[in-house]
Formats: C-alpha cells, structure tokens, sequence
C-alpha cells in the first residue's frame, strides 16, 4: 500500500502549496458565508427597525369623543388626522392603494349612541371599519398595532361600563401562568430547529465540497494527460484510486469544517436580524460526537467517490460537472426528507442510502439515535462506497475509459 | 528484451468516430498481427505516417492497452497477466501523458521514484544524475506550468527514467523540441544503449531514424511492412536513403489498399 501514502502525500500538497486554490477553497466562502449572512441579517434587521421606526399617518373619520383618551392611553404613535362625518374619503383611499397615507378608520354614524341604546340581542351594533393597504408594510403594521392596541383596548373599556363587572365574561381561565405550563427540555426543542437544517446543511457541504475537488482531481487529470503517468508506475490502479478517494475525502472534510465554523459564526449575524439574541446552542455527548464524526466519514468518502465515478467516465470536465448535478439533487432530495418529520424511526429507513444518514444526523441531534440505526448508516454506508470504489477501480482499468481506446 | 508475437489491436468506433473516419464499419484494425522483437543494447525504431499503429503498439507494450490478439513479453514477463511487474521495468514517454502542471521537476522525479519503491538515497543519487545530463538543475524547483516544451520534456524524460528502467520506450521524443535539445535526447538514447538497455522509439523523422536505430521497422496501416537494419532495408527496396525506401513502400501497400 506504499503507493496509496505516496498519491495522499501528493494530492494534499496539490492543494496545500497552491495560494489560489487555497484561497478558493477554504478562505472566501468563510468570507463569503459570513459577509452574506451578516448583510442579509443587516438588511432584514434595518427593515424592521424602519417599520417600528415609521410613525403612520392616521385618519379617523367620525370618531367619538372619548376616543381621543383612549389613543393617550395606548400610547399610539401616529399623525392623526381626525375628520367629520361629511367628509369624503377617496382620495385618502387613493392614497392608501398609492402608499402615501397608512391607515383610514371610519365609526358608523352614532356610534356612541347605538352602543348606549344596546338592549339585547337583535339591537343594532356598530362598525369600525379599517381601510389598509396590505401590499404595504407601513400600512399594515399601523392596521394591526392600531386594531390591537387601541381598538381592542377601547373595545374592553366599553364592555366594562356596560357590565360593570367583566368576570361575568370570563367562564374559566386557561393556564394563569403559561410560563409554568410548557414541560420541555430546552436542548430537545433548540434541537427540534437544528435536526430539521443540520443534516441537510452537512450533506449538501460535504457534497458541495467533493463536487468542485473531485471533477477537478480525477476527469481534470484525465484531460490534462496527468492521470495517464501515474498509470504507468508499478502500483495496482486500486491503490491510486483508493490514494484519490482518501486525499480528497480529507479535503472535502476541511473544506465542510470550514463552511460549518462560518455558518455558525454567521447565523448570529443572520438571525439577529429577525429576533433577539438568535444563537443557537448544540450540546452533544462525546459518544454522540463520535457517532457524528464517524457517519460523516462516511457520507464523506462516499460523496467522493459518487462524484469520482460519474469524473472518471466524463470526457471532459465541463461533461463532468453536467453529469454530477443529478447527483447533487439527489442528495438535496435525500436530505430535504428531514423537513418533513422529525424522529421517523422506522429501521428499514436506516437501510436508504444518503437518506439514513440524513435521518441518522437528525435523530442524533435530537438525541434519540440508537446504536443499531447507527450501525446499519455507517454500514449501508460503507457497503455502497466499497462498491463504488470497485466500479472506479474497474474504469481505471478499462483502456475505453482511460484511453478512450 | 522485447518480444511482440502477432499483436492485433482492434478499436471499437463510436458513431461519432465512424463519422469523422468515414467508415461505416464500427471496427478499426490500429495494428494488424505484428510481430517484432527488440534486444537489450539495440535501439529498435518503428517508422510510420501518422496513424499508422506506432503509438498503439507501444501502448501494447506499455501494458497500457491489451492486446486483441496476440502476445507481448518484456524482459520474458507477459504485459497482460504480469503487467504491474512489467511496469517495474519499462519507461514510457508519450506526447499524451503529461507531468503535474502544478509541481516542479524535482518533485515529479521525487514522487514517482517513490511510488516505484526507490529510498531516498537512491532517488537523490538519480536525480543529481538525470538532472545533470538534460541540464534540469537550473529550473528543477520551478512549477512545470512555467516552463517551455524543451524543459517540459527534459523533465518527463529524466522523471521516466528515476527507476533506471531495463526497457525504455519513447513515442516520438524529439517531437518538437529544437535541434539542440533534440540532439541531447538522442545522444541520451545512444547512452541508455550503451549501457546495455532495450530502446524502442517510435518516429516519423527519417534522419532520426537513419542516425540513431540499429534496427527499424516499417509500419504502414498497422502492418509491418519491412525490418531490418538501414543497410538491409536500402538494399531491399534498391534505394539511396530511408525516405525514397519509406515512400516506395507506402506507395506499394497504399495502392494495394485502394
């Protein structure tokens, strides 16, 4: 096997002493992923400072005169316009449709007196009608603060003149204290959020990684002619195939370490845009860690040798890479399965490759994976790239794939 | 020692080929039952016009391509059954295979003497050799992408070389290079002779064959058409030199052809 150590040495100082290739495949997409990310979280946080930041424009027509306190006591903020009864609202229709005025409320004429007049049921109850723009974000975030701060509010004040006792409405309460209701392990439910993405983001970089290295290290040495010399030296065509698949496993695992440290780097970044303090925290058991490794190994090297056997029947690189994008759905399609279903737990999944170790990531970050799905993932694995690793010994061994002979 | 004993190569086309070749046979005979055999301390040269079957048939030997039909022994080990041993003993240049753009000579020589088990000591003492003779020590650290075709071919021909092989086979190996370094693979060549090695080339420069092969051998459509020694093959064909000898033949086995 002194060959195999030989081609490893080899391949990993291909990349290693190469600046470019360096910098194009662990340097910028850390750059990348941060730097999008984090303008990604800055806009989206931006926008929604914009929209609390935004003070509507409000018009009310007709409104009652005690409204006014109400709107003190909700402490809304708005430039309100109050109008008469006799008014006539189409162009501040207009504007609304145009995304000059946010909001129009119109009180039913008498509003105050029908609801005094109130008997009983069949008496007349008026209306606050609310004109919005929903294509427009200012327009509906004044509708729904104005609906729940100050309409609602104004609403339960009334009912309280009306029955001057409001426990009267109230038949019985659910859960007083809602924050002593929830019985949950907190890792389990920041996990629930994590298995849905994580075995997806894994699979897809580990492919993403093994997709650009292998075209390039097995139909790009074809082609340039490279591939033919080592051919040539006293060593089984197993051994270099075996020296490939392994140098370019370790680098497609560098290179998804590295996507994995900046997207947790960056999801910070990202999610604090839309929410406070948006880290999410992952706590494994050092079994689970290992367990995590191990299957990625695997998901790795087969990934490799995936993408190294469609390389090695390519004529060209550019053939090459048309020929792996089927590939790389179907490991988009495998890993998506996760979305669907937390915890599915049937063994015969465990037996679909790619799939189980999607399902096998997943139920590990929930903590429930157990031994025998582990060994049946890491097994079917295994089995699938050793065949795949025969199939590319057999086309290095082939003079029509080679030599195109 | 090379023994080839009736070597037949027979190419599938693809449809695409059959187009471009304008055959409507799907078959392509590149060599047809040849039968050769080199000695240790003789150059042996294969003359033919492109596509004639030189490059396959050192294919063959090579252990690159299996014959269709026939046998091959180097150095009395079979290139089939034996091939990877046969590796041990042979070195093959060809336009096609190529050297690592991305590294230097010195690591290219480095690397290949290790995947053919040589120590360090042995690789080094080689090199220092090799490098000396095609005069590689001056851009020996350089990345092979910089360099020009002399260089790049100085460099594949000493890398063929680290594991001082018993059979050397070069596809045409002055193919463009200038007179000068040309002339410093050829002399290498008469060297790799004198030491007692097997020397097969392949060319279609007749003044390289004239001056350099002890004996040549004449491949037209991948038949071999005439062998023998330059005096022998004059003789045979009544002619003054190689190439009035060369083309009486090709215009004999065409015409029967047609």
């Amino acid at each position: 096997m002194r060959g195999v150590k030989h081609i490893i040495i080899k391949e990993l100082t291909r990349v290693f002493k190469d600046k470019k290739m360096i910098f194009s495949l662990f340097i910028l997409p850390p750059i990348m992923i941060v730097g999008m990310y984090s303008l990604m979280g800055n806009v989206m946080g931006n926008f929604m400072s914009d929209i609390e930041e935004h003070v509507p424009s409000v018009y009310i027509q007709n409104a009652p005169e005690d409204f006014g306190e109400a709107i003190t006591a909700a402490q809304y903020n708005a430039n309100i316009e109050y109008l008469d009864a006799d008014k006539n609202t189409d162009s501040l229709k207009d504007g609304i449709l145009n995304g000059t005025v946010d909001l129009l409320v119109v009180f039913d004429q008498g509003f105050t007196g029908t609801i005094d007049a109130y008997q009983g049921e069949g008496d007349s109850i008026p209306e606050v009608k609310t004109f919005y723009n929903s294509a427009e974000d200012y327009s509906l975030a004044a509708r729904e603060s104005f609906v729940n701060g100050v309409l609602n509010t104004y609403q339960q004040s009334i009912l309280a003149k009306r029955l001057g006792n409001m426990e009267q409405l109230q038949v019985f309460y659910i859960d007083k204290q809602p924050e002593t209701s929830n019985i949950v392990n907190e890792e389990k439910q920041e996990g629930r959020v994590f298995s849905m993405l994580l075995p997806f983001l894994i699979n897809i970089m580990l492919f993403a990684g093994a997709m650009g290295l292998c075209v390039d290290a097995v139909t790009g040495e074809k082609e340039r002619g490279t591939l033919s010399s080592m051919l040539l030296s006293p060593i089984k065509r197993g051994e270099i195939v075996f020296g490939k698949l392994i140098s370019l496993a370790i680098l497609s695992s560098i290179s998804a370490a590295i996507y994995a440290v900046s997207i947790v780097v960056a999801l910070p970044n990202l999610m604090g845009g839309v929410s406070e303090g948006g880290g999410i925290s992952l706590k494994f058991s050092p079994l689970e860690m290992l367990q995590l490794f191990v299957i990625m190994m695997f998901v790795v090297y087969l990934y490799v040798s995936m993408v190294s056997l469609v390389a090695v029947f390519a004529k060209t690189s550019k053939e090459a890479n048309t020929y792996v994008m089927p590939l790389y759905i179907l490991v988009m399609l495998g890993s998506l399965f996760t979305f669907a279903g937390s915890g599915e737990s049937k063994l015969v999944n465990f037996f679909i490759p790619i799939y189980n170790s999607a399902v096998s990531m997943q139920n590990l970050v929930l903590g429930e994976l157990t031994l025998t799905q582990f060994g049946i993932t890491v097994g079917v694995t295994a089995l699938l790239a050793a065949i795949v690793t025969s199939l590319i010994t057999k086309a290095f061994n082939s003079e029509k794939v080679m030599f195109n002979a | 020692m090379i023994v080839v004993n009736n070597l037949t190569k027979v190419y599938k086309l693809s449809k695409k080929q059959m187009l471009e070749q304008k055959t409507k046979k799907n078959m392509k005979k590149a060599v047809d039952h040849l039968t050769l055999a080199a000695k240790p301390g003789e150059i042996y040269g294969l003359l033919g016009p492109n596509g004639a079957g030189k490059t396959t048939a050192l294919r063959c030997i090579a252990t690159l391509l299996k014959p269709t039909d026939g046998n091959i022994s180097v150095c009395s080990l079979d290139t089939v059954k034996g091939s990877e041993k046969v590796r041990e003993k042979i070195s093959f240049l060809t336009n096609e295979i190529k050297l690592d753009p991305q590294f230097s000579p010195k690591y290219m020589f480095n690397f290949f003497g290790r995947l053919h088990g040589l120590d360090e000591k042995t690789i080094n003492e080689r090199r220092s050799k090799l490098f000396d003779h095609f005069g590689i020590k001056d851009f020996a650290d350089k990345k092979i992408e910089e360099l020009s075709t002399g260089m790049k071919q100085k460099a594949s021909i000493a890398v063929s070389l680290v594991h001082d092989p018993e059979v050397v086979i070069f596809d045409e190996p002055t193919n463009g290079l200038d007179i000068v370094t040309a002339r410093s693979v050829t002399d290498y060549l008469k060297l790799l002779k004198e030491e007692g090695k097997t020397v097969i080339i392949s060319t279609h420069i007749m003044s390289e064959a004239e001056k350099l092969c002890d004996r040549i051998g004449i491949i037209i459509n991948g038949l071999l058409v005439m062998e023998g020694s330059l005096t022998e093959i004059l003789s045979k064909t009544n002619t003054n030199d190689l190439e009035d000898a060369f083309f009486q033949l090709y215009k004999y086995h065409n015409r029967e052809e047609a």
